[in-house]
C-alpha cells in the first residue's frame, strides 16, 4: 500500500499526533495557499503535537508538489504564538494504483497508521476559502470531544453542490436518519479507530478509489455507528473542476458507491424512521459567496434529449407510474421550457427506484448509473427555476422539503427493495410522447 | 399368356409384400416411437411448468441482461421457454430413433447427419445469442454516451454498434457451420474497409477544420459556459 519513499518518510518522522491530507492533481494554484492555511492551524491550535501535512499526488504535472514543498508561513509572529512550536513536517508523495482522490486518500490513512496519528484530517486541494480555523474545527472534536468523524458543514452557493443537494444529502439521510449535511464535502476529521476501519476495508479498487470515496467515509461512518458530527467551516469557494473531468463518470461514481453501500448496509436503513440532527461544532455566520453560473437552457435540453433517446433504458429501472409522471413533465417542459417542474416526490421515487434497478440488474448498472446524467441535470433545471429568486436560507428551506419528500418516500423503497426477488414488476412502457428539442 | 400374367402378377404382389414385410413393422414402430416422444414430450413440459422452480433462472435471466434482449416491456418467463426447449428435444430424439428403426442406409445418414450437426448449431445458435446481447450492451452503452456527449443522431450511433457486432456475431456462427463461409468474411471486409474508407474521408473532407479549430484551442471547452454542466457537484 505504500510505496517506497513514503516507507523510509515514516521510518525517518518515526511518529505524528495528527496528519493531515491534501489529495491533489494539478493544483498548483490553489495547494500553496491549502499548505500554508494547515501549517498555520498545526501551528496555532495544536503547538504541542507532533503534526504532519502529507500532500498525496497523482502525477501532477503544473508544479503541484513543488508548491507543496515551498509553502510556508512567511512570518510566524502572524499567529501571535508565545509558546514552542513542534516543526510542523510536509510532505509530497505519489500515490500508486487507480487514479483518484480514494487512492490519495488511502495512502494518507496508510502512513498515519504507521505513524501512529491519532487524528487526521483530509482536505481539498482546491480550495480557496480554507484558514488555520479548518484545522481547528476538523481535529478538535476528535482529539478533545471523542468524535469519530467530523464532516464539513460550509455555505455554499445555491447552484453549488447540486449532487449533494439533489441525492446525496436527502437520500444517505433518508436512509441512514442522521442530517449530515455535506456527506461529500471532501473535508473531514477522522479519528484513528474510523481510519483504521477504512484503511481493513477490501473495496479500495472500486469507485471508492475515485470520487466515490467521500460518500464512502461518510456511510461507513453512519452505518456502523461511530460518533459523527459536523463543524461549521464558513464558505467553501473553491476552483473549478478539472475541465476533463467527466460530470457522468463523477454521477456514476458518487451515485454508484451510495447505491453500492445501500446493499452492504441494508440490515441499517431498514430500521430507520425520520432523521435528526448531528452537533454541529463552529460559530454559524453568514459570508459572500462565488455565483455559480448555470445554463437552463442546455440542462433543460439535456434532460429533453434523455427522455427522448433514453426512456427505453429508464423504463428499465422506473415503475410504471413513475415513468408516466416524468413523460408528463417532458411535456410540460417542451410547452414551457421556463416554467416547467420535477416535483420533489416524484424525483425521490426515480431517484428511488434506480437504487433497487442497481440491486436487481447488476449488468446494466453502469448504464443505469449513466444514464441518470440526463434526469439530474433536468432535476437541477427544475431546482434553479423554482429558486431563481430565492435567497440562501429560503432555498435551504427548500433542500429541506426534498429531505422530507425522500424520508416520506421510504415505505416506497421498502416496498420495492423487497420484491427484488420476488415477482418481478414489468418494466413500464414509456408514453409515447414527442419530444422536440 | 394368362400365365406369363399371373406370373407377373404374382411377382408384383410378392415384391409388394417383400416391401410391405420390410417397411410397414419399421414404420408402425417408428410411428408408435415418435407417438411415445410426443406423450413423454407432453407429460415432461407439463410436469416441469407444474414442478420445477425457475424463480434463479428468472433472476439471473434479468440480473445478466438476457430480459430485456427478448422483450424488454416484458420480463422474460423462463419456465415456458425452458419447457418448450425440452419437449422439443424430446421430440427430435423420438423423431430420430424412429427415423433409426428402418435400418437404411438413407435414414442412417439422416440421423447421423442430424447428430453430427446439432452441436453445431447449438454453438452457432449460442454465439449469435451471445453476439446480440453483446451487441445490445455495446449499443446501450453508445447510446448513453453520445447523448450524455450531445452528440447528433445518438440513436443511428447506438444502431451502427449493434449491426456491427450483429454481424461480427453471424460472421463466427457461418464460420463455425462452415456454412457459405467465404461469402460472409468477404461481406464482413467489405463492410469494415468500407466503414474504415468513408470514416477516413468524413475525416478528412469534413472533420479537418473542425478538428483544427479543436486543436488550436484546447482551452476552449472549459470556459464560460461549458463549465456550467458539471461544476455541481
Amino acid at each position: 500500500m505504500l510505496t517506497e519513499e513514503a516507507r523510509r518518510a515514516v521510518a525517518q518522522l518515526k511518529k505524528a499526533d495528527i496528519v493531515i491530507g491534501i489529495p491533489s492533481y494539478n493544483n498548483a494554484r490553489t495547494i500553496g495557499h491549502v499548505v500554508r492555511a494547515a501549517q498555520a492551524g498545526l501551528a496555532k491550535y495544536f503547538p504541542q503535537l507532533s503534526s504532519v501535512i502529507i500532500n498525496s499526488d497523482g502525477g501532477s504535472r503544473d508544479g503541484t508538489q513543488e508548491a507543496v514543498l515551498k509553502a510556508s508561513i512567511e512570518d510566524p509572529r502572524l499567529l501571535l504564538l508565545n509558546t514552542p512550536l513542534l516543526p510542523v513536517h510536509k510532505l509530497s508523495l505519489p500515490y500508486h494504483g487507480i487514479p483518484g482522490k480514494g487512492s490519495a486518500f488511502r495512502m494518507i490513512f496508510a502512513m498515519a497508521r504507521e505513524l501512529g496519528a491519532s487524528a487526521c484530517a483530509v482536505v481539498d486541494a482546491d480550495l480557496r476559502s480554507i484558514t488555520p480555523e479548518w484545522v481547528d474545527l476538523l481535529v478538535r472534536p476528535v482529539l478533545h470531544a471523542g468524535y469519530d468523524f467530523v464532516a464539513p458543514y460550509y455555505h455554499r452557493h445555491k447552484y453549488d453542490g447540486t449532487i449533494t443537494n439533489s441525492i446525496v444529502y436527502p437520500l444517505t439521510r433518508a436512509l441512514y436518519g442522521l442530517r449530515v449535511r455535506q456527506p461529500i464535502g471532501g473535508d473531514f476529521g477522522i479519528a484513528r479507530r474510523l481510519f483504521l476501519r477504512y484503511l481493513e476495508r477490501n473495496d479500495w479498487e472500486t469507485d471508492v478509489a475515485r470520487y466515490g470515496i467521500d460518500i464512502w467515509m461518510t456511510t461507513i461512518a453512519i452505518a456502523e455507528g461511530y460518533q459523527v458530527c459536523q463543524s461549521f467551516l464558513g464558505a467553501k469557494l473553491h476552483d473549478a473542476k478539472d475541465p476533463a473531468a467527466d460530470l457522468t463518470a463523477m454521477l456514476q461514481q458518487v451515485v454508484g458507491s451510495v447505491f453500492t453501500l445501500m446493499r452492504e448496509y441494508e440490515h441499517v436503513w431498514r430500521k430507520v424512521e425520520g432523521s435528526r440532527p448531528v452537533d454541529l461544532f463552529g460559530f454559524r455566520f453568514d459570508v459572500g459567496l462565488d455565483p455559480v453560473p448555470v445554463n437552463l437552457e442546455r440542462m433543460t435540453k439535456a434532460f429533453l434529449t434523455g427522455y427522448r433517446e433514453l426512456r427505453e433504458i429508464w423504463s428499465l429501472a422506473l415503475e410504471k407510474s413513475n415513468l408516466e409522471a416524468l413523460a408528463a413533465v417532458c411535456r410540460q417542459a417542451e410547452q414551457n421550457p421556463r416554467g416547467w417542474r420535477l416535483p420533489d416526490d416524484l424525483w425521490a421515487r426515480i431517484v428511488m427506484d434506480f437504487a433497487c434497478a442497481h440491486r436487481r440488474m447488476p449488468v446494466e448498472r453502469t448504464h443505469l448509473l449513466r444514464s441518470l446524467t440526463p434526469l439530474y441535470l433536468g432535476r437541477v433545471a427544475s431546482f434553479v427555476m423554482e429558486t431563481e429568486t430565492m435567497i440562501s436560507s429560503e432555498v435551504e428551506d427548500r433542500i429541506e422539503q426534498l429531505c422530507l419528500a425522500f424520508e416520506a418516500a421510504k415505505p416506497y423503497l421498502l416496498e420495492r427493495w423487497d420484491s427484488v426477488g420476488k415477482s418481478q414488476t414489468a418494466p413500464a412502457q414509456p408514453a409515447p410522447v414527442e419530444v422536440r428539442t | 399368356m394368362i400365365g406369363t400374367l399371373s406370373e407377373i402378377l404374382e411377382q408384383s404382389l410378392q415384391r409388394l409384400a417383400t416391401t410391405a414385410k420390410t417397411y410397414v413393422p419399421p414404420l408402425l414402430a417408428a410411428l408408435v416411437i415418435f407417438v411415445a416422444a410426443w406423450l413423454i414430450a407432453t407429460v415432461v413440459r407439463a410436469a416441469f411448468l407444474r414442478l420445477t422452480k425457475t424463480a434463479w433462472l428468472d433472476r439471473f435471466v434479468v440480473e445478466s441482461g438476457l430480459s430485456s434482449l427478448f422483450g424488454r416491456n416484458r420480463p422474460l418467463e423462463t419456465a415456458p421457454l425452458v419447457a418448450g426447449v425440452i419437449y422439443w428435444l424430446i421430440l427430435l430424439v423420438g423423431l430420430l430413433t424412429g427415423l433409426n428403426a428402418f435400418n437404411t442406409a438413407l435414414t442412417t445418414k439422416m440421423v447421423e447427419a442430424v447428430v453430427f450437426l446439432l452441436p453445431k448449431l447449438a454453438a452457432a445458435g449460442l454465439i449469435l445469442l451471445a453476439g446480440v446481447w453483446l451487441a445490445q450492451y455495446l449499443a446501450r452503452s453508445a447510446l448513453i454516451w453520445a447523448v450524455n456527449e450531445n452528440l447528433p443522431q445518438p440513436r443511428r450511433i447506438a444502431a451502427a454498434v449493434r449491426v456491427l457486432i450483429v454481424f461480427v456475431a453471424v460472421v463466427v456462427a457461418a464460420d463455425h457451420l462452415n456454412f457459405a463461409r467465404t461469402v460472409f468474411l468477404a461481406a464482413f471486409l467489405l463492410v469494415v474497409g468500407g466503414m474504415v474508407l468513408a470514416g477516413s474521408i468524413a475525416l478528412g473532407l469534413s472533420a479537418h477544420e473542425a478538428l483544427k479549430r479543436r486543436l488550436a484551442e484546447p482551452a476552449h471547452s472549459g470556459d464560460g459556459e461549458e463549465k456550467s454542466l458539471w461544476n455541481h457537484l
